[in-house]
């Protein structure tokens, strides 16, 4: 970085549920940003009450990792976020200045309502606990501090609440209280932190330089309260959990996207004939009930489904190529194939760089590194093992995978060197001052199954019967 | 050259690896002689091994290096061997659980991670482990085992200090707290914080008055814990464990070890159940061991008593002179005037006849300046050899081999 960045502030701001309390919080500290909105295209701010302060928009589960590098000077985000690092790497370079009066949630263990039985023998008795959860490092702490004796932890995108009890014994997730967590149908069991909005900067940055007036500014955070009534809007795209005991009515288990594939893969199940109840954009459940006898379907995130068909959790899913690639570079010998093109949500991988960069070809990039320039390389993106793999098999010396949560262009140039993004058309992309230099592959819908569970006897004719319907449906025009 | 070593890892360098090789020497011989065999277990274990109740510590377990494997998308970590005992317990229950005893030892490398990366994360154990027996004579046997290392390795300043697991945690169900506050302080003082003993509130006062006493006293003699344990108020569990220590340090009396019982010495002490101790030299602690009748269950084995120890290899090797400064001595560097013909040949003579009669002869024709006590000068001359003794300076000139092995043997002729 040069000396030129160096005498800028840099402050990370959270997209997302967060955006709006925190917008409002700037503005009454005297630090608002015109253009921080949910609407805005742009995501470089500055501000008009510090000429120096420039701000980025981050997906908020990014904002405790880049303060923690150094892209940042300070950064808002949740707390939990920050305590996930932290749980993970105590030795992380971020530091809490405030805590925020807003976003208050605490950070529960819970299990399926009706199960709360059977998680207890399990947690005393040591059998095996599956845990599902976005704070992976959380849940490994407390499952040590409770000394489970043997648990696996599935650490998952989102849709956490969704698992139990048939995908997961246990679910370490976010709730506004445990009545929140009830109206999931989970029974909170114990609540393992509390998180709020927080102000958070990086160490070495506090330490070398003088940040007095941002930091007085700041101070006024007790100004701003939780608003009665003021919680957390559950967002609308966010499944209902329909969940009941005792209405598993079979044994085949079928995934199903929410976010936005869903309203594509709604349309597809109905181009097949397939009627899903409570999977529409105006009913969206958690468990929608299929129109044929003895399929089981959830909605969860398609990033997550293909370790969950992987061990057996679900029999079938619908994701993207994209996501089952990434997953099959982290584990070779998966039991996870392609079982249907489905043909629609095209987008291609590609690999790209900031316009500014000289080079258009991946050789051209090798040879800047090789001449000691961009070395470490780094690449931000939401396909890790995609990434990885990629610049493994192009032999690049020195290279640091930089694993976000999404909205990755906003990483060039200051924060990585190159992305591995999807795009569909490569509009975005170029709008936002970025170059394509290589194309990896291009990955649609398609519908995924585990080897194994395509040889046994019991779900043989069930699965063989959807993959014809969904061949058929691809097959059409 | 810019570093590429991973942070916390080390180089182990042809000094370091004499160290090692010494203490690693010293230990094998002796747990041959005492009966022991020798085991490897794998790098790579199942993280669940170690979650297994009562083994690591939380604090422990979160240093661990666990990732998942390339088939573990079944959520399965593994993990580096971040102990020596556990996996140890693992492979008797898989593979010798049919032997009424079994006396083990191993050399292996455990990793945990290290915050500043000025520790090494990596480091090397030689350890023993005496399965099947319950009696006192078997922790007294692994101490006395260990006592004969550091005394075959010279190393003779150490302080050996004793606790008891049994005594502590019988302690702890005493001052009948609840669970949650229970698991707290144990987790307090597994992570060496006694304070959080003095400063628990509520519980039993009389367990408290025993606890200050504990902390605060330091024995030398089994007498002190027959004291002890005729102190007011100590209920028939915590008594039976004090009979059990005190039999242990009955023996060690008897065999004349010198130790200090220190209630507060042990850490990390989650899976023991009995005896425990630590062996230190100049503030660095070498060794540690103890008994821990449930480790083999608690992994999935049969019911079978165990204690045991473990050499820190790092820093028991630190406190070593290596061979090579005693070779030193017995090292000789040959040199040639002109690299003629006959010169060269005469040095490889004489070479060959100084390590017949002992000693390290070592070519230096380059004129790298190798360092050793003794060095030769070879030339064509009648007066073929120039002695010289380094250390002093002082220096001949003899015309035959035998002459040079009489100086180089007999140390104080020279010069004379």
């Amino acid at each position: 970085m040069g000396s030129k960045a160096a005498a800028k502030i840099r402050l990370a701001l959270p997209k997302g549920k967060m955006l709006n309390r925190t917008a409002e919080f700037l503005d009454v500290i005297g630090l608002g940003f015109d253009d921080y909105t949910s609407k805005t295209r742009i995501y470089r701010l500055r501000s008009q009450a510090f000429p120096s302060l420039t701000a980025k928009m981050l997906n908020e589960r990014d904002i405790p990792v880049q303060v923690a590098i150094g892209n940042y000077d300070f950064g808002i985000c949740s707390s939990d976020w920050l305590q996930e690092l932290q749980a993970r790497y105590p030795a992380s370079n971020v530091h809490k200045v405030a805590d925020l009066d807003y976003d208050n949630a605490g950070i529960f263990l819970a299990c399926a309502v009706g199960n709360e039985l059977e998680a207890e023998v399990r947690i005393k008795g040591g059998a095996d606990c599956r845990i599902v959860t976005e704070y992976p490092a959380l849940a490994e702490a407390a499952a040590y501090k409770m000394r489970l004796r043997k648990f696996r932890i599935f650490p998952l995108w989102g849709s956490a609440d969704a698992y139990p009890p048939e995908n997961a014994e246990l679910a370490v997730l976010r709730a506004g209280d445990e009545n929140a967590l009830r109206s999931l149908n989970l029974t909170p069991l114990k609540k393992i932190g509390a998180s709020s909005a927080c102000i958070i900067a990086n160490k070495q940055s506090l330490q070398a330089r003088d940040f007095s007036s941002m930091l007085a500014r700041l101070s006024r955070a007790h100004v701003i309260k939780e608003k009665p009534g003021g919680k957390e809007a559950k967002p609308a795209s966010l499944p209902a959990n329909n969940y009941a005991p005792g209405t598993t009515k079979g044994d085949i288990w079928l995934a199903l996207a929410d976010g936005h594939q869903q309203v594509h893969t709604a349309a597809f199940l109905e181009k097949a004939g397939i009627k899903m109840e409570g999977y529409s954009m105006d009913d969206l459940r958690r468990r929608p009930s299929c129109s044929i006898d003895g399929i089981n379907v959830k909605v969860i995130r398609p990033q997550d489904m293909p370790q969950q068909v992987a061990n057996s959790n679900f029999d079938l899913a619908i994701t993207g190529r994209d996501w089952m690639l990434d997953h099959l570079y982290q584990f070779p010998s998966s039991p996870v194939m392609e079982l249907v093109n489905l043909g629609f949500g095209r987008v291609m991988v590609v690999a790209v760089v900031s316009k500014g960069v000289l080079y258009d070809t991946i050789d051209g990039i090798k040879e800047l590194i090789n001449r000691g320039k961009m070395t470490p390389l780094r690449i931000a993106s939401e396909y890790v093992n995609i990434a990885d793999k990629y610049l493994r098999d192009r032999h690049i010396a020195r290279y640091r995978v930089i694993p976000t949560w999404g909205a990755t262009e906003v990483y060039l140039p200051e924060d990585a060197d190159m992305l591995i993004e999807n795009t569909e058309t490569g509009q975005t992309l170029a709008r936002h001052g970025l170059k394509i230099i290589d194309t990896l592959f291009e990955s649609t819908a398609c519908l995924i199954g585990n080897r194994r569970n395509l040889a046994s006897a019991g779900k043989r004719a069930k699965i063989d019967k959807l993959v014809r319907i969904f061949k058929e449906a691809a097959e059409q025009k | 050259m810019e570093n590429q070593r991973c942070k916390g890892a080390r180089d182990l360098l042809p000094e370091d690896m004499e160290r090692f090789r010494q203490v690693e020497d010293a230990f094998r011989n002796s747990c041959i002689n005492w009966g022991y065999k020798e085991i490897k277990t794998p790098t790579l274990e199942y993280i669940h091994l170690f979650t297994a109740a009562g083994t690591l510590t939380p604090a422990m377990l979160g240093r661990v290096y666990s990732f998942l494997d390339w088939d573990g998308w079944g959520g399965e970590r593994v993990v580096l061997r971040p102990d020596g005992t556990i996996p140890v317990a693992r492979l008797f229950s898989e593979n010798m659980a049919t032997n009424e005893i079994a006396r083990l030892y191993y050399v292996t490398n455990v990793f945990a991670f290290e915050e500043t990366g000025k520790e090494n994360r990596e480091k090397w154990q030689c350890g023993v482990e005496l399965l099947g027996d319950c009696e006192a004579t078997s922790e007294a046997e692994i101490i006395a085992l260990a006592l004969e290392v550091l005394n075959t390795l010279g190393v003779t300043k150490y302080a050996l200090k004793l606790s008891h697991a049994g005594v502590l945690k019988a302690l702890i169900e005493e001052m009948q707290l609840d669970s949650e506050e229970k698991a707290k302080l144990l987790d307090e003082i597994l992570e060496g914080n006694w304070q959080a003993l003095a400063s628990v509130n509520g519980g039993n006062r009389k367990t408290a008055g025993i606890i200050s006493t504990l902390m605060k006293l330091k024995g030398k003699s089994s007498g002190f814990l027959v004291n002890l344990g005729a102190m007011p108020g100590l209920s028939r569990s915590l008594n039976k464990e004090l009979d059990s220590f005190v039999r242990v340090a009955d023996l060690l009396d008897t065999l004349g070890v010198k130790y200090i019982i220190d209630f507060t010495s042990v850490r990390g002490f989650e899976y023991y159940t009995g005896l425990c101790f630590k062996i230190t030299t100049k503030g660095s602690k070498i060794c540690s061991g103890g008994r821990y009748d449930n480790l083999v269950k608690l992994v999935g084995g049969v019911d079978i008593p165990a204690c045991g120890f473990a050499f820190y290899l790092d820093e028991l090797a630190s406190q070593v002179k290596p061979w090579s400064r005693q070779k030193a001595e017995k090292t000789v560097v040959i040199r040639v005037g002109k690299k003629t013909t006959p010169s060269i040949s005469a040095s490889f003579e004489i070479a060959s006849a100084l390590r017949n009669a002992g000693l390290t002869a070592e070519f230096d024709f380059c004129g790298s300046q190798l360092a050793a006590r003794w060095s030769i000068m070879v030339t064509d001359k009648l007066e073929r050899f120039t002695v010289k003794d380094e250390s002093s300076g002082l220096q001949r000139k003899v015309k035959s081999i035998d002459a040079v092995i009489n100086i180089i043997g007999g140390f104080d002729k020279i010069g004379k």
